[in-house]
């Protein structure tokens, strides 16, 4: 596939996903050198959008693994399709059937239930393979998922080995709940996205909410960053800010008051403590962003 | 090192590998190799556009992530210089390279750890040198001994962590079949083994609280304590973390959420009074009356950092510990003050609330530490029953 770097530019902005340089670069890296590319960044960043968006952009399917503590090679590769193989095995247990045939039979494709990864591997045209939260799942999950993504095949006692007929362009994603090992990270390309300065907000929101009140935007955007600064539980990320310009205005308000943003703040933080810490420093919060109360 | 002048773009990656390494980057010859690849895919001539491409190609964590540009800066610095003089000398702070008696040091606590004894040839310098840590006062400690230990002690909480009952739990994970299930639940379907059932071991449903003291005078101690917990709380699921001084803070979910240094900061900037005086009566009233109907049960292991300085009434904290006593299966109590020699317990409240103590520890250095910890598995062995 010829494709470059210009060019996916211009498919994540057809898609109305506004990357920088290094998050382009990285997508383009990845698909060239056919190497899966890890995304870290605290939450609500886009980190997953990339995978949508390049699956929409390069008009193929997404496959998505989410990870979960407990997952385990059966969830993510194959499973026999158990009770269908007995019941297949009743159907021809008449004797006509010889024993060689039916034990064909019931180990063929028909009774193989592909989960995730190897559905990724065994499409012609190659698919995005998002393994979401890579970080959730266990030390065991990861080395067993190294082996899949250096030899794309899988090997199934019963019927051989799986070669990949394409490889599916992979993206993992993580939080950092956990240090990944070195081994997966030396496989990866690496892209870590922090949350977005107030330019970056500022036109991701004007292309989302295409309604959006110039200076309500510039408000918001500029209330989001001194409100990252503060130190809260969960700090909100770009979703809770397109939540929150979406409610605004379709509530059809221009700019921000003190009013408003109080009566608003739970589109936006998600923790009562955060709503108290944020209330207490709030007048300063206001004073940094410009945002005067109604009443003065 | 040298940076030497190249004349062709690969010299020089493979110089800027050479450079990278030195900082601390990990790269093998597959990512020189991927930089090449790159490079031919890649418009000529645009500066930012090589920049990214490698930064992308040689980062593989976040710390290196944000380190990239400064060092891709310096190293061309250092080229240019290199073109005039051929070769030149980069000065090299050797500020990150590991003192390398700890390496030993740490496969010494790790075998004493799991009880084996040292071979004698192996290490006999380094064998004084884990004495000399085991021993050692926590607050004297060098942010490298302090790394040693906080390793140690994440794989103790691991440990206790997955300690296994002997009984057995329905399990969705394919570990060991459950003949009993697979045959009862089967004979509703005929008799023919339609489906597996599968069993794993329970896990001991031990649960834990900890109320660590955030105090002045526990001052020293408490960012190490709270990193403890961190540690505890990363490989312990039932645990509940609160901190204390003059209100009680339930911090579990903080904990949860961040990596330590992000947490220890909310923490300190969340809970009011940090290092200022405590009045530990109240505090443990007040978490009886709002957790205590939760989290204490029978299984509950109570776990109580402080060193028992009480600007507050005896009488609360008497009333208070005798609660959680009785409606806990063990309360321990570390105060790193007791390692002192000049200590004495004689500080009122602490004596008062002595009877409700299953264990008392100084938790001062490794040794008291571990011997504190061996007493989470047991159970209680005094009994007041008159109280």
């Amino acid at each position: 596939m010829s494709i470059d770097l210009n060019k996916i530019g211009k498919i994540l902005r057809d898609q109305a996903y506004i990357a920088d340089k290094s998050v382009e670069m990285s997508v383009f890296l990845s698909m060239q050198l056919e190497k899966p590319l890890l995304i870290e960044g605290p939450a609500g960043v886009g980190k997953t959008e990339i995978a949508k968006v390049l699956a929409q952009a390069l008009d193929t399917d997404l496959i998505r693994l989410q990870c979960y503590e407990g997952l385990d090679a059966t969830h993510a590769l194959y499973e026999w399709n158990y009770q269908h193989q007995l019941i297949y095995m009743k159907m021809y247990d008449n004797g006509n059937v010889s024993k060689e045939k039916l034990e064909e039979d019931i180990f063929s494709d028909k009774f193989l239930l592909k989960r995730p990864i190897l559905e990724a591997i065994s499409r012609e045209k190659p698919p995005v393979l998002l393994i979401d939260e890579i970080d959730r799942a266990d030390e065991e999950f990861e080395s067993f998922l190294l082996e899949v993504l250096s030899d794309w095949q899988i090997s199934i006692p019963e019927i051989g080995t799986i070669k990949a007929r394409s490889k599916p362009h992979v993206i993992l994603t993580g939080n950092r709940t956990r240090e990944l090992s070195e081994a997966i990270r030396r496989r990866c390309l690496y892209l870590w996205i922090e949350y977005p300065d107030f330019e970056k907000e500022m036109t991701i929101l004007k292309t989302k909410i295409p309604g959006l009140d110039q200076k309500l935007g510039e408000q918001i955007c500029a209330f989001m960053e001194e409100l990252r600064k503060l130190k809260l539980e969960k700090t909100p990320g770009i979703a809770e800010t397109l939540d929150w310009a979406q409610a605004l205005t379709a509530m059809h308000f221009t700019h921000l008051d003190k009013q408003i943003i109080e009566d608003t703040l739970g589109v936006v933080l998600k923790d009562w403590q955060d709503i108290r810490h944020t209330q207490d420093s709030f007048s300063e919060l206001l004073e940094k962003t410009g945002v005067v109360s109604r009443l003065s | 090192m040298l940076v030497q002048r190249q004349t062709t773009i690969s010299g020089n990656l493979v110089q800027l590998c050479k450079f990278l390494r030195t900082k601390g980057f990990v790269l093998g010859t597959k990512e020189e190799s991927d930089a090449l690849i790159a490079l031919t895919l890649l418009p000529i001539g645009n500066k930012d556009t090589f920049h990214t491409a490698l930064k992308s190609i040689f980062a593989k964590s976040k710390w290196q992530f944000e380190q990239f540009d400064d060092l891709y800066e310096e190293f061309w610095e250092q080229l240019k210089k290199a073109v005039d003089s051929k070769t030149k000398e980069l000065v090299e702070p050797n500020e990150d390279k590991v003192p390398t008696v700890q390496k030993p040091s740490l496969e010494t606590l790790k075998s004493w750890l799991f009880n084996n004894e040292p071979e004698e040839e192996k290490n006999i310098a380094a064998y004084s040198n884990l004495e000399v840590l085991t021993n050692k006062n926590f607050g004297d400690m060098s942010t490298d001994e302090m790394r040693l230990i906080m390793a140690l002690l994440r794989k103790m909480a691991k440990q206790l962590a997955h300690q296994k009952s002997r009984l057995k739990q329905r399990s969705k994970r394919n570990r060991y079949l459950d003949l009993k299930r697979t045959f009862s639940r089967n004979m509703r379907l005929g008799g023919d083994i339609l489906k597996l059932h599968f069993s794993e071991p329970k896990d001991k449903k031990l649960k834990l609280v900890l109320l660590s003291d955030v105090s002045k005078s526990m001052d020293i101690y408490s960012r190490f304590f709270i990193n403890l917990i961190y540690a505890f709380q990363n490989s312990y699921d039932r645990i509940e973390t609160f901190v204390f001084s003059t209100t009680v803070h339930r911090v579990t979910e903080l904990l949860d959420n961040h990596e330590f240094n992000k947490a220890f900061e909310i923490i300190s900037e969340r809970v009011p009074h940090w290092s200022g005086g405590t009045t530990i009566g109240n505090c443990m009233q007040d978490f009886v009356n709002s957790y205590g109907h939760k989290l204490l049960t029978k299984k509950t292991v109570v776990i109580i950092l402080s060193d028992g300085w009480d600007t507050g009434g005896s009488s609360e904290l008497k009333q208070s510990m005798r609660d959680i006593y009785k409606r806990s299966k063990k309360v321990i109590w570390l105060n790193p003050l007791a390692g002192n020699p000049n200590f004495s317990p004689d500080v009122i409240g602490l004596q008062s609330a002595m009877p409700y103590i299953d264990v008392f520890e100084s938790a001062h250095n490794l040794e008291s530490l571990k011997r504190a910890m061996k007493h989470l598995k047991t159970g209680r062995r005094k009994h007041l029953l008159n109280t």
